[in-house]
């Protein structure tokens, strides 16, 4: 993996391109001005919650759908007007849409023998079986697919894409069908397999630890429009916008009026040295920077009145959930790994503060 | 310990008193019957009269006669016929409403549709084929009018054809909804992505699409071969009585009051569904497919 610091990629190695690619239903922008390039031997997340046009984006780079306007370049060709099958692009459905007649090796080995591969019968069966090892299925060969668990499934529906030696490959929300335990497996196995075999992975998320967890770099989409583009530790480090701190769901967003370098808000007036464009002013506190105090202790930084309303039990840290006076409901993650949790009384009033040169602040107005 | 036997002791009461209706019906309306009617056909038949000594003259005359082997052939014959028109005529039309069409709703009109002609009665359905197949029926008229033709097409009635255009009619709709329902539930996600790769139509439609469609096949076919088989009126109807079958064979027997001989003919009809059935059943396992 080589190291990314920006979301840029070099054009000579870049594997795909979208050019101002729109595409409607009806009146719905499902896609608008979209706008990406991604590189050789790259994992990348789609990121966005449902509505967002993410799925509708990897259908117009795999084909079943066609863009109202735009290009899609695929290894310096363009294919806009390329049927699917002719793309050389895989794609891993949601539900993995698997041949439920069929047996695992005659999934995987469908498109050698039924597409336009030209190999015999022995190769196909050596690349199938190859296929199926390195997804961890050795053995299972025979069984049918509805004899294999959900975990099985979806190393099948990857090894029948994989076996056509893609060099892209579109995974459409592949781990929303597992369980928990599983999925956190998956991430892994995904992973490994996309790594040792140099293909560029492009993975539809809405689960934002996934797309932080996975992709090399995150493409986070907001009504059918890329909002932000970076690496896991640049989108979740510095939001490009109040909407990606929203849906990454580690923040606490404070409207409020931003002016001369001063954020006024719920919690009085905050000097902000430096703030972020945006259309509107918002100010933001990730979930573990917030500290909880007694109401008459004295506090340095800036600080809300807030009701404890619960707290959650996440194993490696605790939530708590606390209420403003308007009804906002703000969260302080403590780690455990700083020592054990406070305790709360329910519907007692606390102090929450942060350190206000760890806050983001989004605005008009920009210093 | 005690608890849980209490609730098996209940459940299997439960399951006898749910299975009891179904099993005395079936016990006396049909199993009971078709003993009745195997012990009958080895009655003795005189000419005005049947008595139960047992003996074996009627299955002798039945294989000895051409007029009752001929029959048992031309029902195989007529059945093998419409069963491949109807599939031939009725596969196209459920690919087309089960799959082809995108919208739940106009494919249930569509299936709706097809079921309409059953509002009438069977016999108006058959007997509407007459005035248009007679030798002074629509389709001559219009063909002569058209001046395709210069005399009327006589074979278009009263002949073994008439009879099965008739029986594809009224049973081809058996086979589009069985095979319909199937190809409806198939994920159009598995289609496409076979089609990614790389499989043209023919490819697909042969290794995943009737595949699929296979158990609806299955079914439809067991709905036109059990009607089929035990068919006399269309026969009777749209035939001039040139064609028998067997089920025409056996109204007639009842007819003249001769019991030992329609028994005869019921149990090898019997005997040729339960062969056909079973032979079908072979194919898929339908328990695992629905």
């Amino acid at each position: 993996m080589r190291p990314r610091t920006t979301g840029e990629v070099d054009l000579d190695t870049s594997v795909f391109r979208l050019d101002g690619v729109t595409k409607r239903y009806g009146d719905l922008v499902a896609l608008d001005n979209a706008t990406l390039d991604a590189g050789e031997n790259e994992y990348i997340s789609f990121l966005g919650p449902s509505g967002s046009g993410k799925t509708t984006l990897l259908r117009v780079i795999a084909g079943f759908e066609a863009p109202e306007a735009g290009r899609v370049f695929f290894n310096g060709k363009d294919i806009t007007n390329l049927p699917a099958h002719e793309r050389g692009i895989g794609f891993v459905f949601q539900n993995f849409a698997l041949f439920p007649h069929l047996s695992v090796i005659q999934n995987v080995s469908f498109g050698l023998t039924h597409g336009k591969s030209g190999l015999n019968a022995a190769e196909i069966e050596r690349r199938s079986l190859e296929m199926i090892e390195i997804v961890g299925l050795s053995g299972m060969q025979g069984r049918g697919v509805d004899q294999i668990s959900g975990g099985q499934r979806q190393r099948v529906a990857l090894a029948r894409t994989l076996t056509m030696q893609p060099k892209l490959v579109l995974l459409d929300e592949p781990l929303g069908a597992l369980d928990a335990n599983l999925r956190g497996r998956m991430r892994n196995e995904l992973r490994a397999i996309r790594e040792r075999l140099g293909v560029t992975f492009v993975h539809v998320t809405g689960s934002e630890t996934e797309a932080l967890a996975m992709g090399d770099r995150v493409v986070v989409l907001d009504r059918g429009r890329i909002i932000q583009i970076g690496t896991p530790g640049e989108v979740y480090g510095s939001p490009a916008s109040p909407d990606v701190a929203h849906f990454l769901n580690r923040f606490n967003l404070f409207e409020g009026k931003l002016a001369k370098g001063t954020f006024t808000g719920p919690f009085g007036a905050v000097p902000a040295a430096h703030a972020v464009r945006s259309d509107r002013d918002i100010y933001a506190v990730r979930y573990d920077r917030m500290q909880a105090v007694d109401p008459s202790a004295p506090v340095s930084g800036p600080a809300i009145r807030a009701r404890f309303v619960a707290s959650e039990y996440l194993g490696s840290s605790v939530m708590n959930f606390f209420e403003a006076g308007d009804g906002h409901v703000i969260e302080m993650e403590h780690h455990l790994s700083l020592g054990a949790p406070q305790t709360f009384e329910p519907r007692q009033d606390y102090l929450l503060t942060w350190n206000p040169e760890q806050a983001i602040v989004f605005g008009r107005e920009v210093a | 310990m005690s608890g849980t036997v209490t609730i098996e002791k209940r459940q299997s009461r439960t399951t006898r008193w749910l299975l009891a209706p179904g099993i005395i019906w079936m016990s006396l309306f049909l199993v009971l019957p078709i003993l009745m009617i195997v012990y009958v056909s080895f009655w003795t038949q005189t000419t005005f009269n049947i008595s139960p000594e047992p003996t074996l003259a009627s299955w002798k005359l039945f294989f000895s006669s051409d007029t009752y082997t001929g029959a048992l052939w031309t029902t195989i014959r007529i059945w093998l016929i419409v069963l491949a028109c109807t599939f031939v005529v009725g596969y196209p039309t459920a690919l087309f409403v089960g799959l082809f069409i995108k919208s739940k709703t106009l494919s249930t009109i569509l299936l709706v549709i097809c079921v309409i002609p059953f509002w009438t009665s069977f016999l108006i359905r058959v007997l509407a084929w007459r005035p248009m197949l007679g030798k002074e029926g629509a389709i001559n008229i219009v063909l002569q009018k058209l001046g395709i033709i210069q005399q009327p097409i006589e074979v278009l009635l009263f002949t073994e054809l008439s009879v099965i255009i008739g029986m594809t009619q009224i049973y081809c709709v058996f086979m589009v909804g069985p095979i319909a329902f199937m190809l409806s539930r198939i994920d159009r996600n598995i289609i496409e992505a076979a089609r990614d790769l790389g499989a043209g139509f023919g490819r697909i439609f042969w290794k995943i699409i009737f595949p699929l469609s296979l158990p609806g096949v299955v079914v439809g076919a067991i709905f036109v071969s059990v009607m089929v088989l035990g068919e006399f009126a269309t026969s009777g109807a749209l035939s001039g009585r040139k064609v028998n079958l067997l089920g025409n064979i056996i109204i007639t027997q009842v007819g003249s009051l001769k019991w030992a001989m329609a028994s005869v003919v019921g149990v090898i009809l019997t005997i040729v569904m339960g062969f056909v059935i079973a032979g079908f059943l072979r194919i898929v396992d339908l328990k695992r497919e629905l």
